[in-house]
């Protein structure tokens, strides 16, 4: 019984490790942005994608961060490409196996 | 477009149609966005919508009521209008533009001293150049309003601060001086302070010139 229980506590760390790293978002430093009404274009075509499930826009860290459904991919070069449709430059870019909600919370604590 | 939203662009549309002011800031929002602007003034009321075909170019209509001081010379310009951002400079904490503003309509004028009116064809190309971080604002703009007989060249100059700093979903409030002249309307140099109120979804703008009118501005980006 008790290897039993050990067993589905092991397996159940494994999908919780598993539903962690499957979160994946693409976070880009962007140039330029100093104006909500004005970046709003990032916003707005970040979400009209259908990969996307969560957008989060930091003017004073100059962060763009685009959370993808599990299980949906989006190339660096999309967001790139559209960042710079809206008018801004992105000067770094990276995924991170982070929330939205997390940058966002991680962002307020420093 | 689903009903929700074309209803929510009429409405929107309505509303740009029918307040009563000039604001300068970007002058178009980003690709395939419609942007409507207002600037109400009793002597000076533009409404203006265009379209941004790429990040750089916008088509556009726009009605301009200009009136004299003495309030005896009218002029209503109804024009299409082209934005081209000639350049930006997008730097860590700041941003700078160069923008190239021109129109191309018929104005109706009205003289009520001599009791002519008359239509003319009417141009009325600018540069706008401005500044901006997350607390300091700058714009400049100059613009020619020629057409027979007609010089309404116009002239501004923008200044402002933000009271503090905010995150991206919260309204963000600043102060504006605005000094404009407006060639053969007024002999003065009009001065506005306002407030400003930047939200994500709007910006707005209110306050009273140095001849003690109201003044209000809005731009929306749908």
């Amino acid at each position: 019984m008790k290897k039993i229980i050990t067993l589905s506590l092991f397996a159940l760390s494994l999908a919780a490790g598993s539903a962690q790293a499957a979160v994946q978002t693409i976070k880009a430093e962007v140039n330029g942005m100093v104006c909500a009404f004005c970046a709003q274009g990032i916003e707005k075509k970040l979400r009209a994608m259908s990969q996307t499930k969560d957008v989060y826009v930091n003017l004073k860290h100059k962060i763009v961060a685009v959370e993808l459904k599990e299980g949906q991919s989006m190339s660096q070069d999309t967001v790139k490409d559209l960042v710079k449709d809206a008018g801004y430059d992105v000067t770094h870019i990276e995924t991170v196996n982070q929330t939205a909600q997390e940058i966002k919370a991680s962002i307020r604590k420093d | 477009m689903n009903i929700f939203r074309f209803t929510r662009r009429v409405l929107a549309w309505s509303i740009a149609c029918t307040m009563p002011l000039a604001v300068h800031a970007a002058p178009m929002g980003f690709k395939d966005s419609w942007m409507s602007m207002g600037d109400f003034g009793p002597n000076w009321r533009e409404v203006y919508a265009n379209y941004a075909i790429t990040s750089r170019d916008a088509f556009g209509v726009a009605d301009t009521y200009m009136r004299s001081d003495d309030k005896q010379s009218t002029l209503d310009l109804t024009d299409v209008t082209y934005t081209h951002l000639l350049h930006r400079w997008n730097m860590r904490d700041a941003q700078a533009n160069l923008w190239f503003v021109g129109g191309l309509g018929v104005a109706r004028t009205h003289d009520d001293t001599n009791r002519m009116s008359d239509t003319r064809t009417m141009a009325s190309p600018g540069i706008q150049f401005d500044y901006e971080t997350t607390r300091v604002y700058l714009a400049t703009m100059a613009r020619m309003y020629r057409g027979r007989e007609i010089d309404h060249d116009y002239g501004s100059v923008r200044a402002g601060f933000s009271f503090y700093e905010t995150d991206y979903d919260e309204t963000q409030p600043w102060f504006i001086v605005e000094a404009r002249r407006m060639h053969e309307l007024s002999d003065k140099t009009e001065i506005t302070p306002m407030l400003r109120l930047v939200n994500k979804n709007y910006f707005i703008e209110a306050g009273v010139n140095n001849s003690r009118q109201a003044r209000f501005n809005f731009m929306y980006i749908f």
